[in-house]
């Protein structure tokens, strides 16, 4: 085989995924197809998660070979492995159950080609990211999704608070990327190299320019930090949230957020792995405040979409434990969290997208006795707060186990840093708090009465969505051990690129 | 004859693995009642014959439970009997272990018995009946969990699986301030149960991370530090003291109560309440024993305080339930000391007291829901001279009053005057102070007898047409009594099933 087609095993799923991606719109122009186009848009993120997955899995890697696919070889700017694999396929399940949702949800507005278009480039986008070994590749993935993420938030022209929205996130978004970029040209200058892997052995402690190397880490944790709507950079995320077609506020918390998780890893835990020193205790505070200020603003909220944005804030806090602890253990946790995170919350959200083509609001009041008028929706709903709360058995519940349980393993470890179990002390206590306001809308659903007792309607599609993303809740909840695996081998992938081990 | 017995028991129980039963067939009843449950009858023949199964099965395995055998030397966890162990999440060391010995036996035969006369006493719950009977289910399937789960982690999410059941019961069925006292419920017991998974992460990572078997890690408790011990015990006893309820972290209880349907009353102060007693003597004295001692003054003190306290605050009630839920607290307090004595006779009251308390408190939160539904109100000003109309209720009442008084001949009287000998053997004359509990108690129940039962009927009661207690509550309520008057008069049939387990727990104190 020569080297070219080798190096297409590299970017196949990227590939894939842009070609179904620039095909899209032809379907809207010459075949007026509308719903045609979320299917055509499914296979293709189906697809791509089948062939993730198959890889993934080392008794199944070898039917891919029928693809011509081999295992692709190790390059400078691409890093493929368990780490990159699972979030593509973390992506693409996003990304699969936005479009699943979405052909009911947009029915009444034009350029259906376009929003699946945009949408399968924002996952190309993302799948970059996690695949990256690279600083600039990282940040080229970061702006197509990015870019693709702003046109769909801004979707529904008619609406002015999405047209609002996507103005916000726009120069943010630009602002933020802006602040990335310089952070990254600081640390290129600091270090010498672009290469995750080789500034993992360029940057230390006592080098000369160490001094610009923390300025680029201080912007670093901006750039990023707005990305992930970390506080105190997350002003900007419930407006969006909000504002946002509800499918694309899906994609923006479960998978857009996922994807600054995974530059984040990236970055923190390879090319400043050597200075962790100098932002352990920064990211520690960030991602105490983060989770604080998540959920107690989260408490006061009337609108229950606001409220989901305010717990993914939270939520975001609790992944950034990983950072500071950075053990194979913690980072797994940090991983599982991604994964059932985006179980939950896509669903949750996906349930607001239900009730609004029902007619109904965002509002608490409008889930007053909805489990009379849809039990579907209302115990998806309560199964997702309950998960996102870490109910067990749900899946929530493991990954915040492992999450916080390797705070309090890297404390106690011989060598470690005591100051970290208040990591965890932290984000029990918040478990604790977020509890509070979900089981106020599990009241609302489960509690409380309404006048209007009629039937609500669902259309079968996003149907199945939420269907989807309530069996993945409940089946990591009951069987986590695969779970558990694929994270603990994707950190471990992630610690192997290192030089000199962790 | 009782050899023959357990012998036959013993066969019949043979290859079948029985506790997994217990715990999960409650889990089949709630699929059936969620998927075919169409009428009232089918939901309530479908939720008394999966609480009932394991009933028969629970009180087949109380027979073929052998006891009294010669202990294995060297052993210092209990030696479990009917034990199933099958991997779970082999990354982390979990594995699903079940198994029973003398402390859990007592609870577990509880629970489906409770359960059981729950349900039939629910008999006419016409409200959302397919959840309310498979809620209840749900919960007998958490509880089970908890007293055979031999596996830190599968405890603890059966811990918090009943959790949420007993949220939804007391919101959805109960009284009118039902949203405030749910929430308050499920917060407490929540941020406890929270606290304990803390203590419990901090145990399997100083134990090597490689299992979280109760037993295995139990056998690992001589190498934890002191200082470990101690702060880890004292996150346990406050995970496990906020359940029971202890003072000053109870005031969820008469909340939860007073708010709660009768059935949910009776799982809660039943059961969910040893949930509590059942951690601190299965999972956190054995396990930490130098912390238990360290920290058994504490114990004792919080012990007395919640009896003397909670009594008190009895004699102030109007509302028969919410007496009878402050009688909780106190009585709980006993089991609380008698566990801080660190001794055979202390720990094997306490578990005692626990089994004594349930039967008693259920019959008496049965007849606070006769009263309430008969009447229409439970407030005792607005009662007297019920007994006129419902003669049924009051003998079964002041049964059930003086039982819980500790009558001599009763079931609690029994574990009391454990509790009593061992304060007196430990600290001697300090027993006054509990024991002036005995005179407060008698004080509250009696009153409270005297003004709502007997003398002249009131002016709202008089008008009203009252009719005694119905064949579904009152068959649930003469079951606990007789089950009162066995145990009170042979408390000896729990007490030497108990006895081999605390025998071998207290090893690790370094007696016996």
């Amino acid at each position: 085989m020569t080297a070219t087609t080798e190096y297409f095993g590299v970017l196949m799923p990227q590939i894939i995924l842009l070609i179904f991606a620039l095909v899209c719109p032809a379907l809207d122009l010459w075949l007026k197809m509308r719903r045609g186009i979320a299917y055509w848009a499914i296979i293709g993120l189906a697809i791509v998660g089948i062939i993730e997955t198959l890889a993934l899995i080392p008794d199944t890697r070898d039917l891919l070979s029928f693809l011509f696919w081999t295992e692709p070889p190790q390059t400078e700017v691409f890093d493929i492995g368990a780490f990159s694999r699972i979030f593509t396929i973390v992506f693409v399940f996003v990304g699969g159950l936005v479009a699943l949702a979405s052909p009911d949800f947009i029915k009444k507005e034009k350029n259906h080609g376009e929003y699946y278009a945009l949408l399968l480039i924002a996952v190309t986008g993302m799948s970059f990211v996690a695949t990256a070994a690279d600083l600039i590749v990282i940040f080229i993935g970061l702006e197509i999704a990015g870019i693709s993420c702003y046109a769909l938030t801004g979707f529904q022209k008619s609406v002015k608070r999405s047209t609002e929205a996507a103005m916000k996130y726009f120069i943010v978004g630009g602002f933020s990327s802006a602040i990335t970029l310089f952070g990254i040209s600081l640390i290129y200058g600091a270090g010498g190299s672009t290469n995750l892997v080789e500034l993992g052995t360029l940057l230390t402690l006592d080098s000369e320019l160490h001094a610009i190397a923390l300025l680029g880490i201080a912007l670093l944790i901006v750039g990023l930090g707005f990305k992930i709507a970390a506080v105190p950079f997350h002003m900007w995320a419930p407006d969006v949230y909000e504002g946002a077609p509800t499918t694309i506020t899906t994609f923006l918390a479960a998978g857009s957020k996922n994807m600054g998780v995974a530059a984040m890893f990236k970055i923190f835990l390879i090319a400043l792995l050597a200075i962790k020193a100098d932002w352990d205790v920064a990211i520690a505070i960030i991602a105490i405040v983060t989770m604080s200020v998540g959920n107690l603003i989260a408490i006061q909220q009337t609108s229950v979409k606001r409220m989901l944005a305010y717990s993914s804030i939270a939520q975001a806090g609790y992944i950034l434990i990983a950072l500071p602890v950075a053990s194979e253990y913690a980072v797994a946790g940090g991983i599982l969290h991604v994964i059932t995170h985006t179980a939950m919350k896509g669903g949750a959200f996906i349930v607001i997208a239900a009730m609004a083509i029902a007619g109904l609001g965002e509002r608490l009041k409008d889930f007053d006795g909805l489990n009379r008028r849809s039990p579907f929706l209302a115990f998806s709903m309560a199964i997702f707060v309950l998960s996102l709360a870490g109910i067990p058995p749900l899946a929530g519940f493991y990954s915040k186990f492992v999450l916080f349980s390797g705070a309090i393993f890297g404390a106690s470890e011989p060598g470690g840093s005591g100051w970290l179990v208040w990591l965890a002390v932290a984000g029990i206590l918040n478990s604790a708090l977020s509890l509070f306001y979900y089981a106020r809308i599990i009241k609302s659903m489960y509690m409380h009465e309404t006048p209007n007792k009629s039937r609500i309607v669902i259309p079968p599609l996003i149907k199945v969505a939420i269907l989807i993303a309530l069996i993945a809740t409940i089946f990591i909840g009951l069987y986590p051990q695969p779970f558990i695996d694929g994270a603990m081998g994707a950190a471990h992938a992630l610690n192997e690129l290192l030089p000199f081990g962790r | 004859m009782f050899e023959e017995l357990q012998t036959f028991a013993q066969n019949l129980l043979e290859g079948i693995p029985v506790l997994t039963l217990m715990i999960f067939l409650p889990l089949l009843g709630v699929g059936l009642i969620f998927f075919f449950g169409r009428s009232m009858k089918l939901i309530r023949t479908i939720s008394l014959l999966f609480s009932g199964i394991p009933l028969i099965l629970g009180i087949l395995l109380f027979v073929a439970f052998s006891w009294g055998n010669a202990l294995p030397a060297g052993e210092t966890f209990a030696d479990p009997q009917f034990y199933e162990e099958y991997e779970w999440i082999p990354s982390l060391g979990v594995s699903y272990v079940v198994g029973v010995d003398g402390i859990s036996l007592p609870l577990l035969l509880l629970t489906p018995l409770l359960t059981f006369l729950a349900i039939l006493f629910s008999w006419d719950v016409k409200r959302r009946p397919k959840e309310y009977f498979g809620l209840i289910l749900l919960m007998q399937v958490g509880i089970t969990g908890v007293f055979v789960l031999l596996d830190y982690l599968i405890f603890y999410v059966f811990w918090e699986i009943v959790l949420i059941p007993m949220y939804f019961l007391i919101g959805i069925w109960g009284g009118p301030n039902k949203d405030y006292a749910a929430i308050k419920f499920f917060i407490y017991t929540h941020v406890a149960s929270l606290v304990m998974l803390l203590a419990i992460m901090a145990i399997y990572f100083n134990a090597g991370a490689t299992t979280f078997n109760m037993i295995e890690l139990g056998e690992s408790a001589p190498g934890f530090s002191k200082a470990f011990q101690i702060i880890a015990f004292g996150a346990l006893l406050f995970g496990f003291g906020v359940k029971m309820p202890m003072v000053p972290f109870h005031t969820w209880l008469p909340d939860a109560h007073v708010e709660a349907p009768t059935a949910g009353s009776v799982l809660l102060a039943g059961l969910l309440l040893k949930m509590g007693g059942y951690g601190l003597i299965r999972v956190a004295i054995p396990t930490l024993p130098e912390g238990a001692s360290y920290l058994a003054p504490l114990m004792v003190v919080i012990g007395v305080v919640s009896i003397l306290y909670a009594a008190i605050v009895c004699l102030a009630q109007k509302d028969l339930k919410k007496m009878v839920a402050y009688s909780s607290v106190s009585h709980m307090g006993f089991v609380m000391v008698g566990f801080a004595t660190l001794g055979q006779v202390g720990i094997v009251a306490g578990v005692f007291m626990m089994f004594a308390h349930s039967l008693v408190t259920a019959v008496l939160f049965m007849t606070c829901g006769v009263v309430q539904h008969h009447c229409g109100t439970r407030m005792i000003p607005k009662l007297g001279g019920i007994s006129e109309r419902m003669p049924k209720l009051a003998a079964i009442m002041t049964t059930g009053f003086l039982a819980s008084l500790g009558l001599p001949g009763l079931v609690i009287f029994a574990a009391e005057f454990m509790v009593f000998w061992t304060i007196f053997n430990n600290w001697g004359l300090w027993l006054f102070l509990p024991i002036l509990s005995v005179a407060i108690t008698a004080a509250y129940y009696l009153w409270a007898l005297q003004r709502s039962m007997f003398g002249p009927l009131t002016e709202e009661i008089e008008t009203e047409q009252i009719d005694d207690a119905n064949w579904f509550e009152s068959a649930p309520m003469a079951v606990l009594i007789a089950l009162i008057a066995l145990f009170g008069i042979f408390p000896a049939i729990i007490l030497h099933r108990i006895s081999d387990a605390v025998t071998i727990i207290l090893r690790s104190f370094g007696v016996g």
